[in-house]
């Protein structure tokens, strides 16, 4: 394989990877603090790339200045998320938050259908056109400002986490609810705004996905939410570092193992296509982990 | 006097299962021969057999957000049996059912030492899987363009629709039964016990992982039955069978008619078609799904034992 085309391949998985730990971050975040799994993560990064759509073709500003506006108001929807739904059933028990979620699937899915029709949606981006060459290596400059923008997101999610009272709150509440109340912590009001920024941070995904060049329509986040699933689970619940080093292998991996595999086989002079398969590599990690770990890889401090 | 009422009310759900079977037996010979009617019912029975099969697995704790795997599976392996094989299609259903409960007990394997949400994660994945698997092995299976399938019964026999009605009602009435019994059995109450506190289960000596796997191959076997009865009724297969969709719907039968209950899936699946076939009629589309999402969001909240449990609530006010 052309040494050139691995790395334009590595770089296509970071920054599928970054979609993933930004959607993955948020589950986590959520998780820690309300213990709760939201299976409609992928439906906010829907609503996030919609939003981001619908500020770009109607106010037709930079679109990466929309990201911020996008996260604000998908803040708002996860606000009366917790409110109206996981508030009422938190402590009932893990099968109904999931059945919950389903029913948020088909709820945001099929509205965003119905108001926006099944079309697919993209933005032109002014960098589309721009690329950095590296030697004979082309990379996309959207690419580029993806990666850099998730880097500045983390840090600033990690500082917001352990420098400031909030996000020391928020760490107390998840790490032990009761006695965060005792501590006078509104853990309520945790709960709110993990929940905020949980879908604030799906927001930054989708619309960072729609801005460099995806496609956005109203199925597009169930894949990815799945795939963010997976990267807890195999990075560890709760654990930041664990998310973001999940996150890059899996993007990695799912643009490198069906090449690998083509060549493999290729070895014994069959000629076959494996990227059909890249879907479920998430899947087949995600299964192994488990099946050699069934509490994940860092387990037990989870539930 | 307790046990008196516990005895009255016994007898008035087999009077009521007993009542709607009758009625069930009836429908043709009241509305005769109705093509879009019986197809409808026939889609019903279908879907009553197959979330009856997935809340079997609920009753282990065990939800599987996958189960189209097993849907699907029996459906193609029916098909193909019973095209390469000149199979009748109602011999071939059981060899769907049967290899679909083989695909379980290799599923269950790796699920059941998972907690709730990472073997809903993992039951998912299989289901893309076998939707990967089966578009990619098109020489056997079609590829995306799938495969006809023998019609249970041929469409060439006048009132094909009503004899196939009659089968698909005894069918489903035959697992409905074995499914009653199962949870009336030393297995269902250890399934309950093991939902309900598995290290407890486990102290008190019952096979956790015997009933668990049990309860993942008599699942699949019965869920790959209602796939295959499906395939033969439309009279082909696609890759479509392992959608999204096909997984969530005894979900969300069994959640609206109530989980853990026998009556649940029953009622959920008949109660949901009414109103998506009401729905249909006023040419709605996306709407009617926005409504299963409002309707499954709010039962979960406001009624989370289902539309069985409201004469309890209603006795209770």
């Amino acid at each position: 394989m052309d040494l050139s085309v691995l790395i334009q391949i590595l770089v296509w998985g970071l920054y599928a990877g970054c979609i993933y730990i930004l959607l993955a971050i948020g589950l986590n975040l959520i998780f820690g603090v309300m213990k709760v799994v939201n299976f409609a993560h992928g439906e906010l990064l829907m609503l996030g790339a919609y939003a981001a759509f619908w500020i770009y073709t109607l106010l037709g500003i930079n679109p990466y200045l929309i990201i911020a506006l996008a996260m604000v108001i998908l803040g708002i929807i996860g606000v009366f998320i917790e409110r109206l739904c996981f508030r009422p059933i938190m402590g009932t028990g893990k099968l109904n938050e999931i059945f919950l979620s389903l029913g948020l699937i088909y709820l945001f899915q099929n509205l965003a259908a119905l108001l926006w029709t099944t079309d697919s949606r993209s933005i032109h981006s002014p960098y589309s056109d721009v690329s950095v060459s590296i030697g004979s290596i082309q990379l996309p400059m959207d690419y580029i400002i993806i990666i850099a923008f998730t880097v500045v997101f983390l840090i600033a999610f990690q500082l917001f986490m352990k420098r400031t009272t909030l996000g020391r709150a928020m760490r107390a509440t998840s790490q032990n609810r009761e006695a965060a109340v005792l501590m006078g912590i509104h853990v309520e009001r945790m709960d709110m705004l993990s929940f905020a920024m949980g879908s604030a941070l799906a927001a930054a995904a989708g619309s960072l996905w729609v801005i460099s060049g995806q496609i956005a329509n109203p199925y597009m986040g169930s894949i990815p939410a799945i795939k963010a699933f997976a990267v807890i689970i195999i990075g560890g619940l709760g654990s930041i570092p664990g998310a973001i080093v999940a996150g890059l292998t899996l993007g990695i991996a799912e643009n490198i193992v069906p090449l690998f595999m083509q060549s493999f086989v290729g070895l014994f002079g069959v000629s076959m296509s494996f990227t059909a398969w890249k879907d479920t590599i998430a899947f087949f990690i995600l299964i192994i982990v488990l099946v050699i770990r069934p509490t994940g890889i860092f387990g037990e401090k989870g539930e | 006097m307790k046990l008196d009422r516990i005895n009255v009310t016994i007898n008035m759900k087999t009077g009521i299962g007993i009542i709607s079977l009758i009625l069930a037996f009836l429908i043709p010979l009241i509305f005769g021969i109705n093509q879009y009617l019986l197809t409808v019912l026939i889609i019903t029975l279908v879907f009553i057999i197959y979330s009856s099969a997935w809340n079997l697995l609920a009753l282990s704790g065990q939800a599987s957000l996958g189960h189209a795997a097993f849907f699907g599976i029996g459906g193609y392996v029916s098909a193909i049996i019973a095209s390469s094989l000149g199979l009748p299609p109602i011999a071939a259903i059981l060899v769907g059912g049967l290899f679909a409960a083989f695909i379980g007990v290799l599923i269950g394997l790796t699920c059941i030492r998972m907690r709730e949400w990472f073997l809903a994660m993992v039951t998912f994945g299989f289901a893309i899987i076998a939707h990967t698997i089966t578009t990619e092995l098109s020489w056997l299976t079609g590829g995306w363009d799938g495969l006809p399938a023998k019609r249970l019964i041929p469409i060439t026999i006048t009132n094909y629709i009503m004899y196939e009605y009659y089968i698909m009602l005894l069918i489903a009435v035959a697992v409905i039964v074995i499914i009653y019994l199962i949870t009336k059995s030393r297995m269902g109450l250890a399934l309950e016990a093991i939902r309900e506190n598995e290290l407890e289960a486990k102290v008190m000596g019952i096979g956790v992982t015997k009933y668990k796997l049990m309860a993942f191959a008599i699942s699949a076997f019965f869920t790959g039955i209602a796939g295959a009865l499906e395939v033969h009724h439309f009279g082909y297969i696609t890759p479509e069978i392992y959608g999204m969709d096909i997984s969530f719907w005894p979900i969300i039968y069994s959640i609206s008619g109530g989980l853990f209950t026998i009556g649940g899936p029953i009622l959920g699946t008949i109660v949901i078609t009414f109103i998506w076939e009401v729905l249909r009629t006023f040419g709605l589309m996306y709407e009617r799904l926005i409504l299963i999402g409002v309707i499954l969001v709010l039962i979960v909240i406001f009624l989370p034992k289902g539309l069985v449990s409201i004469p309890e609530k209603i006795k209770s006010r």
